[in-house]
């Protein structure tokens, strides 16, 4: 899917900006301490599920969010979850680390004073890009795992172009409209995403999927993610009705997974738990 | 309305259907290819053959095995399948490229989309998205191939439990894992994570592995697979399957709960046909759920032919090239392919394996009374130079010890080295003439002097041509 700014961005601020967003001067967030814990154990050889909860449960906020993701339908409780542990057995070490890690971004890197709707928004949009990566990356027997991070962090690049846009217009003495806002958006969040998740340390797939979700075909040896992301990002938009994606079922992405209206006519009826899933997390 | 025409209609791409679809096309025919995938090659070059021996040659290299079994220490990996496939993408994309290249040479015309018969002599291409195009042909090529069986008992997931299709799609290696089966597919992958370091657990209701293979080949590949950690639990019965949520579980009939961190499920494939709408033309699916054919691949309905996995075994790539083959050639009207169609095995486990012919047994069963020889490839100077000193070779000879009824091997470059054996007994040699001639020294083809050498001696003395 293409992004839809139209304006051009003013040259008094464009400038300033793509300085900023230059590798170099670009201030970046740090990867929030838990969420770089908990991926810290996902990697570890041997992945201890009992010191997963422990980290969890160190940070109160996290524990209730932890709780609260999981008992949402997308992951479809037969009984109600309500310890820690019992969501450790139920949900597993993966998707328990998944919503660890989206909280915790959540809570650090989703964040611009002024702009809670925004980034809620934005938030919202990305857990529900998470959840349809990992079901499109079922349907095309592609990585489960790793594809929900691709969908969650394809954006993660936005909260910081939208701080520092805001930043840049106020020293230049313009007004930050939706327009110059949207287009700066469009214009850097890829950019400035792949080098905040490279920063991070993040496996290369999901520095291609932020750099290259927008037009997969660049991704190199990660077409397949930035394809899975690229459509994650669709439906996502789709399930949320922020953006005018048309029919998803003929996006070019869904050829080059090789997808069929079946396929899509099951992922996309996933859309309620998605939904739910996403405003648990928001 | 009129829809395009062609003279051969090939559905699917891999490598039956890529065979046929060229060999109509040199013959100076009008032939289209519909594959699903926007890939060239099928199955075989995306799931199957080429991502899995790719694989396994990385895991021989990180093993040691292949030059240097001999040393005891292990080369240290990095863990991530992803680095571990990383060569699969040129190997993938050079296949790739030559495959489209015969494609376009040659003129055939290639749609991306899914078929299935709406008329007797029509089909209708459904493109990823939706658009539908229909075209008619005279004849047609069903080459859909395979896809794993899912049994009810065992839930799939593709994350946690997983098939041949999804298995490479794993990121990290786990320390654990449970293979369900124990046929060609589980047995390949069994050999190849354990010699990775992974902890492997083959689950099966079989007394052996390869229960089609030579029993002794059998014993040294479970041999070197226990040796590197794996396990072999035969005649076990899967009462079901469950991700518990840090583990998945394996509850065997009897009560025997195994645990794992991944499940690779690998308990037989089925033919694609389900979708083709063969209903509507009367092609035959039997029991099985494939499609019989006569020996130039025909079909119960005289234009439409079959081949590759969608006629069930040998279900290899090279016999589906070569049923491609020959179903193009008797579609079109060309003069039958000569082939002895003497077929052999390749198994790509860590050690190899490979066969051509019949077995001890059958040939025992068949006549009461076989001469065997053996050689031990630790007894080759270039077996103790590679370092396998597993492997061995084992031929098979009627009672007079002239002819050869069977090879069978087990270690390194068996898969090569079958062909020696294959031509051998298309060419109806004896067994004298691997003792008369002379093979290249050090090399594992001698392997073939030694084994022949000893059913010469044990042949009765007035039946010998050497003294
Ligand atoms: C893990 C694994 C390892 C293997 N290793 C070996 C090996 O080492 N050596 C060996 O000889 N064999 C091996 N095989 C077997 C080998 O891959 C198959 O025998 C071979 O690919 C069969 O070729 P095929 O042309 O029949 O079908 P496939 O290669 O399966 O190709 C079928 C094609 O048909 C397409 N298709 C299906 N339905 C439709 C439809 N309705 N419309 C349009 N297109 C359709 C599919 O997209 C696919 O491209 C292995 C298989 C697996 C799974």
């Amino acid at each position: 899917m293409s992004p839809e700014s139209t304006t051009p961005l003013p040259e008094i601020v464009r400038a300033p900006l793509a300085e900023r967003t230059s590798e170099l001067s670009l201030e970046l967030p740090m990867l929030p301490d838990t969420a770089s814990r908990v991926m810290g154990l996902c990697t570890a050889e041997d992945c201890d599920v009992r010191e997963l909860a422990e980290l969890i449960e160190r940070d109160p906020s996290l524990a209730g969010h932890v709780l609260r993701i999981s008992n949402s339908a997308a992951f479809a409780p037969n009984e109600a979850i309500v310890s820690l542990q019992q969501a450790v057995t139920r949900l597993g070490f993966s998707v328990l680390s998944e919503i660890a890690v989206g909280v915790a971004l959540r809570g650090q890197v989703f964040r611009v004073p002024g702009f809670d709707k925004t980034i809620r928004l934005m938030w919202m949009h990305s857990a529900a890009a998470g959840a349809f990566a990992k079901d499109i990356a079922r349907t095309a027997r592609r990585n489960v795992e790793g594809a929900f991070l691709c969908g969650l962090l394809h954006d993660v690049g936005k909260p910081i172009v939208l701080t520092n846009v805001l930043d840049v217009c106020k020293q230049a003495r313009v007004r930050p409209n939706k327009p110059i806002v949207e287009t700066a958006l469009e214009e850097f969040h890829t950019t400035v995403g792949a080098m905040l998740v490279e920063r991070w340390g993040l496996a290369p797939w999901v520095v291609a999927a932020a750099e290259h979700h927008h037009r997969p075909e660049e991704a190199g040896a990660h077409e397949v993610e930035a394809n899975v992301t690229n459509l994650a990002d669709a439906l996502s938009h789709w399930a949320l009705s922020t953006r005018d994606v048309g029919d998803p079922r003929t996006l070019p992405s869904v050829a080059a997974l090789d997808l069929y209206d079946d396929d899509m006519v099951r992922i996309m009826a996933g859309r309620e738990a998605v939904l739910e899933l996403a405003a648990a997390f928001a | 309305m009129s829809h395009q025409r062609f003279e051969f209609v090939v559905i699917g791409g891999g490598p039956a259907g890529q065979k046929a679809a060229i060999q109509g096309a040199k013959a100076g025919h009008s032939v289209l290819l519909v594959d699903k995938m926007g890939h060239h090659g099928g199955e075989c070059v995306h799931r199957g053959t080429i991502p899995s021996k790719t694989l396994r040659e990385t895991a021989l290299w990180i093993s040691g095995y292949k030059q240097h079994a001999h040393l005891e220490e292990k080369v240290s990996c990095d863990r991530t399948v992803d680095n571990l496939m990383r060569r699969l993408d040129s190997v993938r994309t050079a296949h790739e490229r030559f495959l489209e290249d015969q494609i376009e040479r040659n003129g055939v015309e290639r749609w991306h989309g899914r078929a299935r018969f709406t008329g007797g002599h029509q089909v209708t291409v459904e493109a990823p998205g939706g658009p539908e195009r229909t075209v008619e042909g005279d004849h047609f090529l069903i080459a859909t191939g395979s896809r794993p069986r899912t049994p009810n008992n065992v839930p799939i997931d593709h994350e946690h439990i997983l098939d041949s299709d999804s298995i490479l799609s794993m990121i990290y290696l786990p320390t654990s894992i449970v293979v369900l089966g124990a046929g060609v597919i589980a047995c390949e992958f069994a050999s190849i994570f354990a010699s990775l370091g992974v902890r492997v657990t083959m689950i099966d209701k079989s007394e052996r592995p390869l229960g089609f293979m030579d029993e002794e080949l059998v014993e040294r590949f479970l041999a070197h697979f226990a040796s590197l950690g794996g396990t072999f639990l035969q005649r076990r019965v899967i009462d079901r399957v469950e991700w518990n949520g840090t583990a998945v579980e394996a509850r065997l009939e009897g009560g025997e709960v195994i645990r794992s961190e991944k499940m690779l499920c690998a308990l037989g494939r089925v033919a694609c046909v389900r979708d083709l709408n063969l209903d509507l033309l009367g092609v035959e699916v039997n029991e099985r759920g494939v499609i019989p054919v006569d020996e130039f691949c025909r079909t119960s309905v005289p234009h439409v032919y079959a081949a590759g996995d969608s006629i069930g075994p040998p279900a290899l790539a090279a016999s589906s090239m070569e049923q491609g083959r020959r179903a193009a050639r008797h579609a079109l009207g060309l003069p039958d392919p000569k082939g002895s169609g003497v077929l052999p095995v390749g198994i790509y486990t860590i050690p190899e394996m490979a066969s051509v012919g019949i077995t001890e047994v059958q040939a025992m069963e068949r006549s009461g009374e076989v001469l065997v020889g053996r050689a031990d490839f630790a007894e080759l100077a270039r077996g103790q130079i590679v370092g396998d000193t597993e492997g061995m070779l084992k031929l098979v000879a009627d009672p007079s010890g002239r002819e050869l009824l069977g090879a069978h091997i087990v270690g390194v470059g068996a898969t090569e080295l079958i062909h020696v054996a294959q031509m051998a007994m298309v060419g109806g040699c004896d067994l004298e003439s691997f003792v008369d001639n002379i093979f290249n020294f050090p090399t594992m083809a001698e392997a073939y002097r030694v084994a022949a050498l000893q059913i010469v001696q044990a042949a009765p003395r007035e039946l010998r041509r050497v003294s």
